[in-house]
Parts: C-alpha cells; sequence; structure tokens
C-alpha cells in the first residue's frame, strides 16, 4: 500500500514539473539522442534514394550531399536522369527539362547556396561556431505533439537585391527531442511570404545515427507532398564527376 | 489521521484513474488532418479598415480588415497573403517599426469604423519577424485600437489610441505610452468612460508632439449616438506628459468625431474634419501653424457624411495640398482643402487610403469592397482580385452536385455560387442575387427559385434562376396593421415539408404558401415591443443616421421543426423565444424558463432538431449591451426547461450552431472567434483551427449527401471542411485505441472530365474539394521512429500500389486517387509524354494495410463507377483491357530494350578485346542499334528539337490516350492499336532472330574467350529496379 501511495505521489508531482529547456539543451539534446555530437561530426557525406507521387506519377529521386557543401538530387525519368540543385562548391546548376542541358543557376541563388555549403549533416550542427543565433520562443502542438519550437537565425542571404535574415523555426519532440517538423518563410518568387513546412517521421537508425525516412513538405495550411526514403547510405561511395557542370554540351 | 490520509489518497487514486480512462483531445490534436477549404469568394472582397506601407520599401505593403484579419503584399500590392490568421480577425491599425521596418510590426485590433455590425477586437499584437510569429502585447478588453505611433528615433517609445468599447462603459480607453517596447504603458489621455481616441498621431520630425482626437460616441442596438462636450482635439509637445485642447476656431458646443491628418511634408500643416451640431460648421479645418488657429474650408458632402464611417484624412506625403478624405465615394482636393472632387470609381465607402512612399500618382484605397489600386493619381482604380475578405451574414446550401452555396454580404449583396468547379472555384462561378446589403438567400427546396433580400427586408426578391424572373415579395401592411417592424437582418425560413411554403419575420411571424404572393400573419407582436427601442428617427447623434440598421424589437430567427411542421420557434432580437406546436394559433415565450441568461439577450438563432421534435436549440449573444459572454442552451422539453451547454473552452459570443443530422451529440458553433465543436453533446468543445482562422462565424450549415461543414463567415468568406463524418464516430472506445480506422463513403471514380479555370494570376480561386479515395484513421499517438508504411491490395491479393500514411496524433487522412503508377517505359532519348499516364484501377474492394513497427491494421476502401457514366459494363471492362494490354506492351518493349542495351554494352566490350573478337560482335551490335532506332528515339529534346517518334512513343501516346479516357476505345484505335501490335510483334521476332544468330555466335566466341556470359534480369526484377 505505502508502495503504491508513494509511487501515485511520485507521478502526479512529475507530471505537474517540467525542466525548463535551454535552446542549446534542446539541440545538444537532439544531436545525443540521434547518435551522438561526435558521431554526427564524424559523418562524410549522405545519400537518399526516395520517390515522390504524384498524381499516379512516381518519380525516384537520389539526393546526395556532401560534408563540403557538395550536394546534387537526381530525379530519373523514363530512363534519363535530370541533375538538379547541383552544387560542385563554386557553381549551382541545373538539367532544363526541354533542351535535357545543364544550366546554371542565377547568381543570387548561387551565393545563397554557398553560405549552406557549412551545413553539413545540418544548419543546427555547430550552429554556434557557424555564428548561427539559435533561440528557444515558445512551446506548441505539432501533430498533435508538445514540442519547443526553436529559431535558428543564419547569414543574411540576397533576394532580389537586398539582404534578408534566413530564419527557420525547428519544433522538438519535448519527450525525446527529435525534430518533427522545420518551418520557413519563403523569401522569394510567387510563393514570397508564405510559410513551408516540412514534417518528419519514421526516425530510423543508419550507422549509428537517427534519420527521418518520411518527410512530407509543403505549405503551411495548403497542399504537401510525402517524400518516401527508401534507403540511406551513410559515407557512400559517390561519383565526384557529376558535381561538375558539364562543359561543351 | 490515519483515515484522513486514506481517504486522501483514494481521492488521489480515483482521480488519477480518471485522468487514465478518459481522453480529451483538444483542437488540432483531435481534428489531425481535417482541414478547412477557404473558397472565397474574393471577387467582391470585403471591408477594409487600414492601410499601412513600409516606410523605406513599396513593396511591403500591409492591410487590415474589419473580419479577415491582416493581409501582407510583397509585390506592391498586386497579391497578398493573410498574416494574422490565429487571432482576432478584426482590426482597428497596423504600424510598421520605422526604426526596424523589416521586421517590427505592431497590430492593434477591434475595427473603429462603427457601424452596426462591426467585430470586436481583443488587443494590441506585435511581430518582430515581419509577421510570421506575433506576441500578444495586452489591452486585451480595448475592443478597438485606433491608433499606434512609434518614435522614429526610439523603436521602444511607441504610443497607443485606444478607441475602446463600443456598446458600454469601459476605462481601458484614450492614449497610452510605452518606453520599454511594450512591456509596461502608462494612461497618458483620459477623458471618461464613454470617450475614446480615433486619431493619434505623431509629429515625425518632432517625436515629442502628439495630437489626439477624442470622441464620445456610443450604440446600442436600437440606437447610434456620436458627440458630447468630451469630444476633442488635444496636442502635446512633451511627449504625452501634458495635453491641450487646440480648438481655436472649432465649431462652438458639443463635438462628434473628429478626423485629424498631419501633412508629413509639413509639420505646421494640420487637417480636420469635424462633426458638430450646426450643419454649417461641419466638415474640414485646416491649420497653418501647427493647430493654434484653425480655418473651416469645407462642408461638401463628401466631408461630412456619416463621420462614424469615414473620418479619415490622408495628406500627400510630398504635397501638403494634396488631400484625400474618406467617404461614401472618397474625395481628393489639390488646392490644400478649399474644394474637391470625387476619387475614381470604385467600390463606395472609402475607409482608408494609402499613398506610395516614392511617387504620389500610385494610391490604394481600402473600401467596403476590398483594397483598390490607382496609378494615376486617383482618377481610375483597379481592384485587388486576391483578398477573399467577403463578410456574409447569412448562409445556405442546396442539394445539387456540387453543391451550391448561397449568402449575402454587408454591402456586397447577395451571392451563389458552387462548392467545386473546373479548375476550382473563380470569380467567375459567383452569381448575383440582389442589391444593396445582402442578408439570407434561401433557395426553394424543390424549384430553381431564390429568395434573397436587402437590408430591413426594403426588398424580398423571389428570382427564377432558369427563366430569369424577379419579383419581390415582402409582406406588406394590410388593414388594421401598425407599422412593420423588420430587422436590418430579416429573417426568413423555408419549409421542410411543404416546399412552397416561405415564412418572413418582423414583428409577427407571416405565413405564404404560395412562395410569397399571398402572407398570412400566424402570430402576435412576439417581441417586447419595447417603444423606447423603436425612435431610429433620432438615431446618430449628432450627426442623424437612420439607415435602417438600429430597427429593433423584431423577430430574427424563425425555425420550422423538420419533424412537426407544426412546431415553429421564434426568436427575437429583443429576447423572446417563442414557440407554437400547433402552427401558429397559441404561442408560448419560454425565454423565462433559460437559467443564467440576462434579459433582452438577442436571439440570433434558433436550431430545431432533427432527431426530436421537442429538442432544440438557441444561441443568444449579449454584445450589444456589452455582454461578450457565450449563450447557448438546449432544450428536450419544447423549451419548458433549458440547459447550458457553454464550457470556458469556447472563445467569444456565439451565434449561430449546427446540429449532425446523425450523432446528436455532435454539434458545431460558430462564435465571434471561429470555429468550437462538440462530439459529446456540450461536455467539452474543441477550437477548430486547421487552416481555419479565428474568423467570426455567422452561419453554419451541414450537408447531408457529402457530409460537408459550410461555414459562412464575417471576413473570410466561406469555409468548408469536408466531409466531417469521421467526428461520428469518435468516443472515449475510439479515443483509446491505439490506431482505428473510421468508415469510409464509397468513392466515386468520377468520369467528368475539362479544361480547368479561366482565371488570371493575380485572381484567387478557391481550391476544389478532393474527391479521391480516403483512408481515415486515428492514431493514439503520433508516430516518430520506426517505419510506418500503408500498401493496397486489390481483391485477389495483388500489391496496387503503396500511400504515405499519416502520422499525427488524431485522425489522419490519406488519399488515394485510384491509379497505380505509371508504366516503365524504354529508355530513349527524350520523353514519351504518353508514358506519364498512371492507369486508373477498376471498381471493386480494396484492403489497406498500414504497418506500423511490428504491428499490422486493415481496412478496406470500396470504389464505384461514376453513376452517371455513358458507359455499359461491358464497356468499361474493353477499356480497362485495352489500356493494361498497353501498359503491358509498353512494359514489355522497355524491357526489349533493356535486353538490346545490355546486350549492346556486351558487344561493345567484346568488339575491343580482339579481332575475332570484334568480328563476332560486330554483327550483333549493328543489328541491335539498328532494330533499337525503329524502338525508341535516340536523338532530340523534350521540346521543339524532339525526334520523330518510334514505336515506344507510338504505343505510349495511344495508351495514354484510351487510359485517360472515359470512352470504349473507337475502332480507329483498335485499328491503331493492331498496326502497332504488328510492329511489336516484328520488333520481337527480329530481336529473337538477331538472338538466336548473331548474339548465339557472339556467345560462343565468349564462351570460348572465358568471357563472363551476358545474363539478364528477369523481367520482375527489370520492373522493379
Amino acid at each position: 500500500m505505502k508502495t503504491k501511495l508513494t509511487l501515485i505521489i511520485v507521478v502526479l508531482f512529475m507530471t505537474g514539473f517540467t525542466y525548463a529547456q535551454t535552446a542549446d539543451e534542446i539541440v545538444n539534446n537532439y544531436f545525443e539522442n540521434t547518435g551522438g555530437a561526435e558521431a554526427w561530426g564524424n559523418l562524410k557525406s549522405m545519400k537518399i534514394q526516395a520517390k515522390v507521387n504524384q498524381g499516379g506519377m512516381e518519380i525516384p529521386l537520389e539526393i546526395v550531399s556532401m560534408k563540403d557543401g557538395r550536394q546534387y538530387t537526381k530525379i530519373s525519368l523514363q530512363g534519363n536522369s535530370f541533375m538538379q540543385g547541383v552544387f560542385d562548391g563554386e557553381t549551382l546548376w541545373n538539367m532544363n527539362f526541354q533542351s535535357m542541358k545543364a544550366e546554371k543557376a542565377d547568381a543570387e541563388a548561387t551565393a545563397n547556396q554557398k553560405l549552406d555549403a557549412n551545413d553539413f549533416p545540418y544548419d543546427l550542427y555547430n550552429y554556434k561556431e557557424k555564428g548561427y543565433k539559435l533561440e528557444l520562443v515558445g512551446e506548441e502542438k505539432v501533430e498533435g505533439t508538445d514540442t519547443y519550437k526553436l529559431k535558428l537565425t543564419k547569414e543574411p542571404i540576397s533576394v532580389d537585391g537586398a539582404k534578408v535574415d534566413k530564419v527557420s523555426f525547428y519544433y522538438f519532440d519535448k519527450d525525446n527531442f527529435i525534430i518533427l517538423m522545420q518551418e520557413e518563410e519563403i523569401l522569394s518568387g510567387p510563393a514570397k511570404g508564405n510559410i513551408s513546412q516540412v514534417v518528419f517521421s519514421d526516425y530510423d537508425e543508419v550507422d549509428g545515427l537517427y534519420f527521418p525516412f518520411s518527410m512530407t513538405q509543403g505549405i503551411k495550411d495548403g497542399q504537401s507532398q510525402p517524400i518516401i526514403i527508401e534507403s540511406i547510405v551513410a559515407n557512400p561511395v559517390v561519383d565526384e564527376s557529376l558535381f561538375a557542370f558539364p562543359s561543351g554540351q | 489521521m490515519k483515515r484522513i490520509i486514506l481517504s486522501f489518497l483514494a481521492i488521489a487514486y480515483s482521480t488519477f484513474l480518471l485522468a487514465q480512462e478518459e481522453i480529451i483531445l483538444e483542437g488540432k490534436e483531435l481534428f489531425g488532418d481535417l482541414k478547412a477549404r477557404q473558397i472565397g469568394p474574393a471577387l467582391m472582397s470585403g471591408r477594409i479598415i487600414d492601410l499601412e506601407a513600409h516606410p523605406t520599401n513599396n513593396k511591403i505593403i500591409y492591410v487590415g480588415t474589419a473580419g479577415g484579419g491582416v493581409w501582407k503584399s510583397n509585390d506592391g500590392g498586386s497579391s497578398f497573403n493573410p498574416i494574422f490568421d490565429e487571432h482576432a480577425q478584426s482590426i482597428g491599425v497596423v504600424a510598421v517599426d520605422p526604426t526596424d521596418p523589416d521586421k517590427t510590426i505592431w497590430v492593434g485590433t477591434g475595427e473603429i469604423w462603427t457601424r452596426n455590425s462591426v467585430s470586436i477586437g481583443d488587443g494590441l499584437y506585435k511581430s518582430t519577424d515581419g509577421g510570421v510569429n506575433w506576441d500578444k502585447i495586452g489591452f486585451d478588453k480595448s475592443e478597438r485600437i485606433s491608433s499606434i505611433e512609434i518614435n522614429p528615433n526610439n523603436g521602444n517609445e511607441v504610443y497607443v489610441g485606444v478607441l475602446g468599447a463600443l456598446w458600454s462603459d469601459s476605462d481601458e480607453r484614450g492614449v497610452y505610452k510605452t518606453i520599454d517596447g511594450g512591456k509596461t504603458w502608462s494612461k497618458i489621455l483620459y477623458s471618461d468612460a464613454k470617450t475614446g481616441c480615433t486619431d493619434l498621431v505623431m509629429d515625425p520630425k518632432d517625436p515629442n508632439i502628439l495630437y489626439a482626437s477624442m470622441w464620445e460616441f456610443r450604440r446600442t442596438a436600437w440606437s447610434f449616438s456620436s458627440g458630447g462636450l468630451n469630444s476633442a482635439l488635444y496636442k502635446s509637445t512633451d511627449a504625452g506628459k501634458t495635453w491641450n485642447k487646440i480648438h481655436n476656431g472649432f465649431p462652438k458646443g458639443k463635438l462628434g468625431r473628429i478626423g485629424f491628418a498631419l501633412a508629413p511634408s509639413n509639420s505646421n500643416i494640420l487637417y480636420s474634419v469635424i462633426e458638430s451640431e450646426e450643419n454649417k460648421d461641419k466638415g474640414l479645418y485646416r491649420s497653418d501653424d501647427g493647430g493654434k488657429n484653425w480655418k473651416h474650408l469645407n462642408n461638401d458632402f463628401g466631408l461630412v457624411v456619416r463621420p462614424f464611417y469615414f473620418s479619415r484624412i490622408v495628406v500627400d506625403p510630398r504635397n501638403p495640398d494634396i488631400v484625400v478624405k474618406g467617404g461614401l465615394f472618397g474625395s481628393i482636393s489639390r488646392d490644400g482643402g478649399k474644394t474637391f472632387k470625387g476619387l475614381g470609381q470604385m467600390h463606395p465607402d472609402i475607409h482608408d487610403i494609402l499613398f506610395d512612399i516614392n511617387d504620389s500618382d500610385r494610391m490604394y484605397s481600402g473600401t467596403d469592397g476590398g483594397v483598390y489600386r490607382s496609378w494615376n493619381g486617383g482618377t481610375t482604380f483597379e481592384i485587388v482580385a486576391n483578398l477573399p475578405v467577403s463578410q456574409f451574414y447569412h448562409i445556405s446550401i442546396d442539394d445539387k452536385e456540387p453543391y451550391n452555396i448561397y449568402g449575402g454580404l454587408q454591402d456586397n449583396g447577395s451571392w451563389y455560387g458552387p462548392s467545386s468547379s473546373p479548375g476550382g472555384i473563380e470569380a467567375r462561378d459567383w452569381n448575383v442575387l440582389g442589391f444593396g446589403d445582402g442578408f439570407r438567400v434561401l433557395k426553394h427546396p424543390t424549384k430553381d427559385i431564390v429568395y434573397s433580400e436587402m437590408q430591413g427586408a426594403e426588398n424580398v426578391w423571389r428570382y427564377d434562376l432558369v427563366k430569369k424572373r424577379t419579383k419581390t415579395i415582402q409582406p406588406l401592411p394590410v388593414k388594421g396593421d401598425p407599422k412593420l417592424r423588420f430587422n436590418w437582418n430579416a429573417p426568413m425560413a423555408i419549409s421542410k415539408h411543404q416546399p412552397d411554403r416561405f415564412y418572413m419575420g418582423s414583428q409577427f411571424l407571416h405565413k405564404s404558401e404560395d412562395m410569397g404572393n399571398t402572407w398570412t400573419k400566424i402570430s402576435p407582436d412576439l417581441t417586447t415591443n419595447d417603444p423606447t427601442k423603436q425612435d431610429q428617427s433620432k438615431s446618430g447623434g449628432l450627426s442623424v443616421d437612420n439607415s435602417g440598421a438600429e430597427n429593433h424589437t423584431t423577430i430574427f430567427t424563425i425555425a420550422e421543426s423538420p419533424i412537426d411542421e407544426k412546431v415553429i420557434w421564434v426568436g427575437t432580437d429583443d429576447g423572446n423565444v417563442q414557440i407554437t406546436k400547433d402552427g401558429g394559433k397559441v404561442w408560448t415565450n419560454t425565454v423565462k424558463n433559460i437559467p443564467g441568461l440576462p434579459a433582452n439577450t438577442w436571439c440570433y438563432h434558433i436550431e430545431a432538431s432533427v432527431h426530436d421534435k421537442g429538442t432544440a436549440y438557441a444561441v443568444f449573444e449579449g454584445h450589444t449591451y456589452g455582454d461578450m459572454n457565450t449563450y447557448v442552451y438546449k432544450t428536450s422539453d419544447y423549451g419548458a426547461t433549458w440547459k447550458s451547454i457553454v464550457t470556458p473552452e469556447i472563445k467569444g459570443f456565439a451565434r449561430n450552431i449546427q446540429e449532425d443530422y446523425v450523432q446528436p451529440d455532435l454539434l458545431f458553433l460558430g462564435t465571434e472567434f471561429g470555429l468550437f465543436i462538440t462530439v459529446d453533446g456540450g461536455k467539452h468543445w474543441n477550437r477548430f483551427t486547421n487552416n481555419m482562422p479565428a474568423a467570426a462565424v455567422h452561419y453554419i450549415e451541414l450537408s447531408e449527401k457529402t457530409n460537408d461543414l459550410i461555414l459562412g463567415t464575417h471576413g473570410r468568406g466561406i469555409i468548408i471542411i469536408d466531409d466531417i463524418s469521421p467526428l461520428r464516430e469518435i468516443n472515449q472506445k475510439v479515443l483509446n485505441e491505439n490506431v482505428h480506422f473510421f468508415a469510409t463513403k464509397p468513392t466515386i471514380i468520377s468520369e467528368e472530365t475539362n479544361f480547368g479555370g479561366t482565371s488570371t494570376e493575380m485572381e484567387f480561386v478557391g481550391p476544389n474539394p478532393n474527391r479521391d479515395a480516403k483512408i481515415v484513421y486515428y492514431l493514439k499517438k503520433r508516430h516518430t521512429f520506426g517505419k510506418m508504411t500503408m500498401d493496397v491490395y486489390d481483391k485477389d491479393g495483388n500489391h496496387v500500389i503503396d500511400l504515405s500514411p499519416g502520422k499525427s496524433k488524431g485522425i489522419n487522412v490519406v488519399t488515394w486517387n485510384y491509379h497505380i503508377r505509371q508504366p516503365k517505359l524504354a529508355k530513349g532519348k527524350s520523353f514519351s509524354f504518353g508514358g506519364f499516364t498512371s492507369p486508373r484501377v477498376e471498381a471493386g474492394t480494396y484492403r489497406v494495410v498500414m504497418r506500423k513497427g511490428k504491428e499490422s491494421y486493415e481496412t478496406q476502401i470500396e470504389l464505384v463507377n461514376d453513376p452517371n457514366s455513358l458507359l455499359t459494363d461491358a464497356e468499361r471492362k474493353q477499356l480497362h483491357e485495352t489500356t493494361m494490354k498497353l501498359y503491358d506492351m509498353s512494359e514489355q518493349l522497355a524491357y526489349m530494350v533493356y535486353k538490346i542495351d545490355a546486350t549492346v554494352e556486351k558487344a561493345d566490350q567484346v568488339m575491343t578485346i580482339s579481332k575475332k573478337g570484334n568480328a563476332a560482335a560486330k554483327p550483333v551490335a549493328d543489328k541491335m542499334n539498328a532494330l533499337k532506332e525503329k524502338l525508341v528515339v535516340t536523338t532530340g529534346d523534350n521540346y521543339v528539337g524532339t525526334a520523330e517518334p518510334q514505336l515506344r512513343e507510338k504505343l505510349s501516346d495511344l495508351y495514354s490516350k484510351i487510359a485517360s479516357g472515359f470512352d470504349v476505345p473507337s475502332s480507329s484505335e483498335i485499328d491503331n492499336l493492331s498496326l502497332l501490335e504488328g510492329q511489336y510483334n516484328d520488333a520481337k521476332a527480329e530481336f529473337e532472330k538477331i538472338m538466336g544468330k548473331e548474339v548465339s555466335k557472339m556467345n560462343k566466341f565468349m564462351g570460348e574467350a572465358q568471357i563472363d556470359p551476358l545474363v539478364f534480369k528477369s523481367f520482375e526484377s527489370f520492373i522493379e529496379d
């Protein structure tokens, strides 16, 4: 009887009591709980095989990102590969779907991409060393789950000739410090002013690190598109030639 | 002692157990993926209160609306996004901090153009990230904030002008100041509990100089009063420490609302527009010495019209003599206020004007019908076509497919439009049904006839939608009648039992059995008939304002029981709830049976139950007495007893309730701050926030056919929540399951096709409902770790497709467009666009398996053919078989091309080994390459450099043509198919021939040379790859 009483009191006490977390602690917990900061630091590259389904049309994707900021997304359609968002450290380029030739992205997009070159594996990793600002701005529910809402401010980017703050909001599950959602204000293009959202789930282990195997991207309160991740390879063998802008095409 | 501990323990333990057992989900937790659909309309838009510019970036403009929140443009007013959806949608003022204009924005809620139908605000908000996130700063009881002024040298020094409560005394009014960015405030100017600040203006060249106009005003449900001895214009030169009246040259006696402006280019030049006792003194005053002296310049109609609605003056930022005044049409002076001409044509009732920060020819205007842009100094205007802030007073729906929504709007007539339309719900889909202010619009239950009305039932139209004929049918007084008193928003009702029956309410209930041609009074005066609330001719205060908007002691809601036509409920604006059980012979006022309801509280809506004829819900609201409480009651005995079903979870006073047709305890409540839902008859209420702004919900309908919930909001147009049926199944048992699949209706494979809409880029288009098959389930806990998958199988157990399951705690909705993946096409140089078509599956029952960790959960969904199909079953079968034959041929061709490519690759390798190898492999490469050129395009691009189509392209074009339509394959298509089939078979034979001859030879050589043999993947693994 006594044990039961103690237990109840402890339970009641604990549920009415929450620890005040700092933004830094939350992010540290996240990296600890997903494999450890050191292990994340040792990661050199990753390759994601995924697919999206658009109205019945299945589109396979291969997404590769490297520690030095190089990256590409390869879309396969009818046996052809379309390289998109390719960055070799200097040049950002995409393959035009009509002409099927590579074209350089505009100077602003390239300059903004360069700023992200140090954000492997995530912009939150080593955020202090990178000079980013991180704040705990509140607590909110995401998909019915209590979360901490953190605001990350990175270097300002260029938008139509003006410098604009690059801000992301991250929502961490209060129970386990896993990221459930990321939000950003769309800063350019016709959707400017809307909020983009990426919702994460299906976290699973790859070589000791936890990655989300399900991501749903969309506009807040609008349409969204799930990305089904079939595999993630840590430190894969990568064809280095794929990053370079094809010359003489 | 021991006993005390034990009983404490028992209580603690039982509480603990209860908490374990009963699951109460809040808001988003429960509603999960159920999402609102905002369909506008935007073509007539809605009332705008305040426009605000960014001080240095003319691409950024803010709009504060009467009931639709704050909208921000990043493209110079071409398009706008809502940025304030989670907070009170009635806006008084938007201000940008000049010291941090990209980030710091202040919003004062509560509109300030105090017409009868205004909404309320709930305080002051601040954003420090350009409007993405908002913090509430305070002034919870302010109701209306008119002005925010920020020191251009110190963003922490902010002044706020609070107009305050419209309907009651309140001391949260006047001018407030903070010097710490809003943490603490001091009240620096206050007159009395009836007088608030309408305009607070800081001299941009000297932030210590402030001007404040104070207004004594009050509304009741039956009157309006503008003016008094406390109305005044004040000036402070010491940052608000002391204030002095600056009335030298102003009219004597009582003053009304004073609109004030300072010329930004010359701080000594001030303008005031004044409401006063004598008509000759009203109008525009100008001071050229910072307010020491004033001169009366003009009392044209445009300067004196309805001061409570139009007291806004705006001075060109570059030219002190260019002055614009809000008004019925708006006026502009280019001679310092001496003379005015009208602004260019736009929707009447102009509330604010904004000059572009760089170019005075660019102007923006906020009206009762949206925001307008001018490029030529106000001579012509064009509407912003993407601000869906329409203000519905009332809505109804019909039973067509898709159903139409009917409703009336503040100052924007009456309309109807569809709940879905090709390409989305566009401006062109809406049809006008009346003039003036629109209120209730009802469709005849069986005929193509619509009833609509304008204010005070001045006209009630009966409109034949087919023959395009209109007749006005409002009840007229007959011999012996007193003056008929109709509410501004006069009630009308139709009958479930007699299609031609039509009710209207004045102080009497009028009934017509012939669609309004003949009227019979079936009640005595059902109101309090209080004469003190009936003299509207003197309403308005210093400016008489007898528009009919204050008509009172009238019937406001009428409900005939859907079960018994003799049972009729009537609610009045002065607080009576009357019932007859004999079709109008005997009436009983049941309001005295309602506990806790203040006397004379406006009965806004009565919902007669569809489940039981003695049951009804009554919604009351007392905001016109300053009572912002929620009042919702239920009776189950014809009004003999009433019970409140309100909990503290509800925010805002309520106007409407909708009962579910199936689950009696499922109720939907519309309040001043949004939509609230209960699944347990009112024990707990949940706020619905998924894409649902905190807009005032004035009326709710529920479609019996689709189970869609349709909301008429007063500021955000029509908002629909498609298919609320999962909520019917929510109960404690379901909530305690880890996974619960909800029943879904069979999905119709719609055969309708269209070519989309016609809207231009900047026009608002309301989204259509999603007509895909839906898998709807409840998750007790959000899924975060490990794989969660969803697979669909046909009746034979074949895997059809994998879907992405939702992971939210609460209700998840996964959609499937009943297509499988597209065929795998042969690899060519460019796209074969036909190959991007995915084929439909056949109607039938499909098994859905959701796997979550080690657990697996199953449900079934059903697809049915379109009841309007033009196909017979045999034809549909032929269509499907032909589609799949072409699908399979395309994939077989792809496999053949894969084998050709693999063979050529090998041959290329062998050729390099030796001369002999070259001799053995070259014929293989040559023949195979020659064959391939006939099968797929090997040159060109995806646009106009495209190559001549080959077999792959021809097959997939025919496949796509047949697969995407709903017609039996035509003879021409069949002939084409047999042509292609012949070519395919020839190619296959040719391939086999090369394999048998040239490849055999090469294989032989490879065997001798000990080269790895040519091995093909199986067809299945090729397809999977």
